[in-house]
């Protein structure tokens, strides 16, 4: 048992430290621990054929669908020049206030992160657009990218979100409608909080307040952006509805920001859909084969009752509650310094569920707590996707912009307590709805 | 342009068309189950079992795709601190580990469990196909994985003894 687990992590951890891509981590690390296992007691598991079949089968799921066609649906809309329709209405809606663009930029990167799906599409698109204009009406360069690229990851917990499709798929059992209304609360409370730093910073650096819109002039720039925002309301309406599956939800979504984007706006050319299909089936295959590859090691896992093992360990430390959600915290924030969110979802929720349902934490509320805690690890150096991102849209240096990001985090940190030690933020609406007990 | 490169040209340009394909089939499927449903009241029996099948392809191939770019998620962190000399050693050793997974388990492994389907005719209730079918994307996705890993190496020891 001991050496079974030294094998699987000293090989992951070594394969992983050069560079070696993760999916492929993932399966070689089971293959050696596999041959392994064999060797010492009887031979009837063929390794080879139980990773192939994990690997084929294991993302064999009609709920996993959803993800490639949220994927697609959020391409389409982002190519449909959603982003500046998001700004404009936010811009007259809050350019008045001091710091005003500070407020807009988080809400806009709210909303498009919800639409698009990806962080790093919301930092290239909005900071693409928000950090030049901020930069005319006088506002500083380090605190444009600070609050583009912290913004950018609350749109993971704001549905539809494919990383809490991911975390609801390898828990085995968690609904994803009640994940989706789960991360509304939270996700607010992410925004708020960096509102809040956003607007303290930019009365403390004296920027001014833009320009007043006319009444005409915010329903007008409401009306561009409604019919973006209405695709929210169809999935989630839909899904809460009874009437789609998630599934049928995201094809609908994609159907939907087909026609805005080829049809109504015609921002994207029926030409180009071709490449934004490679595009897309691309961008699945990063996801889904990290879900394949870990569907294996978790097979493994089960089978040596490694998270069992792990969960007794990790409670003999303490069975105190606020030791263990503060201790797998500050965990979670170490491997999202260096991981992707969705590989780290995928590795830590098996392992991590069992100890925190023994604590009798519900399942969907850890699984915001883990999005959440990892959409941190998207902003921080040394390895922060959004960081870089962010960094190279607004054309600064990382060393620029990193003491100005620490009160943003610090930000980011209360919201990540408040939703860990509130479980209502993330139970309340789900329960009221009706999707869990 | 020799022959070879331009087989591979047209295999990698083929392997990205095919991936596009699989994705727009996988589209229409579920919007087709989406219409047979709600708007002509009588379900498809058969669109939510391809999708499923659609989507391994749609995954093995696209990774493909992926892994050719140098795509896929990894830690560059480390590797990039070190030597210039052992960043190659390193890769060499990282192509060759996955040259050997993509033979032994989704060439060998895939390919076997794809043999034995179509071999014993196990067929998917609803298309009433073989499920060789959705195994055989495995051993396809790992001819290659383990080609652009042959690749990547020669490349790497050309460079060593430059």
């Amino acid at each position: 048992m001991g050496l079974t687990i030294a094998i699987l992590v000293l090989s992951f951890l070594f394969m992983l430290l050069i560079n070696m891509p993760i999916a492929f981590s993932l399966g070689l690390s089971t293959l050696f621990t596999l041959v392994a296992i064999n060797l010492v007691t009887s031979p009837d598991i063929p390794p080879h054929l139980i990773i192939a079949q994990k690997m084929a089968t294991g993302v064999d799921s009609f709920t996993l669908l959803a993800i490639p066609f949220f994927i697609l649906s959020g391409l389409l809309m982002g190519r449909g020049g959603i982003a500046t329709r998001l700004i404009d209405c936010a811009s007259s809606l809050m350019g008045r206030l001091p710091g005003g663009l500070g407020y807009v930029n988080v809400v806009t990167s709210m909303l498009f992160g919800a639409l698009s799906g990806s962080a790093a599409a919301a930092v290239s698109s909005i900071g693409g657009f928000m950090i030049p204009e901020m930069r005319k009406q006088d506002y500083d360069d380090d605190f444009s990218v600070a609050i583009t690229t912290t913004s950018s990851v609350t749109g993971l917990l704001i549905p539809p979100s494919n990383a809490v499709i991911i975390y609801a798929v390898v828990s085995g059992g968690v609904s994803i409608s009640a994940m989706f209304f789960a991360g509304i609360l939270p996700g607010l409370v992410f925004g708020l909080c960096l509102m809040a730093v956003g607007g303290w910073m930019a009365r403390k650096r004296g920027y001014t307040s833009g320009r007043k819109s006319s009444f005409i002039e915010i329903i007008t720039s409401f009306k561009r952006a409604f019919l973006s925002l209405l695709l929210v309301v169809f999935v989630l309406g839909g899904i809460l509805g009874g009437v789609f599956t998630p599934t049928e939800a995201a094809v609908i979504a994609v159907a939907y920001s087909f026609f805005l984007s080829v049809v109504l706006y015609k921002t994207v050319k029926f030409a180009e859909i071709p490449e934004i299909l490679i595009q897309c089936s691309r961008t699945t295959a990063i996801v889904m084969i990290l879900i394949g590859a870990s569907m294996a090691m978790s097979w493994l896992l089960t089978s040596q009752d490694i998270p069992q093992t792990f969960s007794r360990l990790f409670l003999s430390i303490s069975d105190n509650k606020i030791v263990i959600f503060v201790l797998i915290n500050m965990l979670l924030l170490f491997v999202g310094t260096f991981m992707d969110m969705t590989p780290a979802i995928l590795i830590f929720t098996p392992i991590l569920l069992p100890v925190v349902t023994e604590l009798g934490m519900h399942p969907v509320h850890f699984g915001i707590l883990m999005v959440a805690n990892l959409c941190i690890g998207l902003c921080t150096p040394p390895v922060g996707t959004c960081l870089f991102v962010g960094c190279s849209v607004g054309k600064i240096q990382l060393a620029d912009v990193v003491k100005t990001m620490i009160p943003f985090f610090g930000a980011m940190v209360v919201a990540l307590l408040l939703i860990t030690f509130f479980p209502a933020l993330s139970l309340y609406i789900p329960k009221m709805a009706g999707l869990i007990k | 342009m020799s022959r070879v490169a331009g087989f591979r040209m047209i295999l990698v340009r083929g392997l990205r068309v095919f991936s596009g394909m699989l994705m727009g089939g996988l589209v229409l499927d579920v919007l087709w189950q989406v219409v047979s449903r709600y708007l002509l009241g009588s379900p498809s029996p058969w669109t939510e079992e391809l999708a499923r099948i659609l989507l391994i392809w749609v995954y093995l191939m696209g990774a493909s795709v992926v892994f050719l770019h140098k795509g896929h998620l990894g830690l560059d962190y480390f590797v990039k601190k070190m030597p210039k000399k052992k960043q190659m050693n390193l890769e060499a050793l990282s192509y060759t580990l996955i040259a050997l997974f993509s033979m032994y388990v989704l060439i060998y492994g895939g390919g076997e469990l794809a043999y034995s389907s179509f071999s014993h005719n196990e067929v998917t209730p609803a298309l009433g196909i073989s499920r060789g079918w959705i195994f055989l994307a495995l051993p396809v996705s790992g001819a290659f994985f383990l080609m652009f890993c042959l690749e990547n190496l020669a490349r790497l020891f050309g460079q060593q003894f430059r």
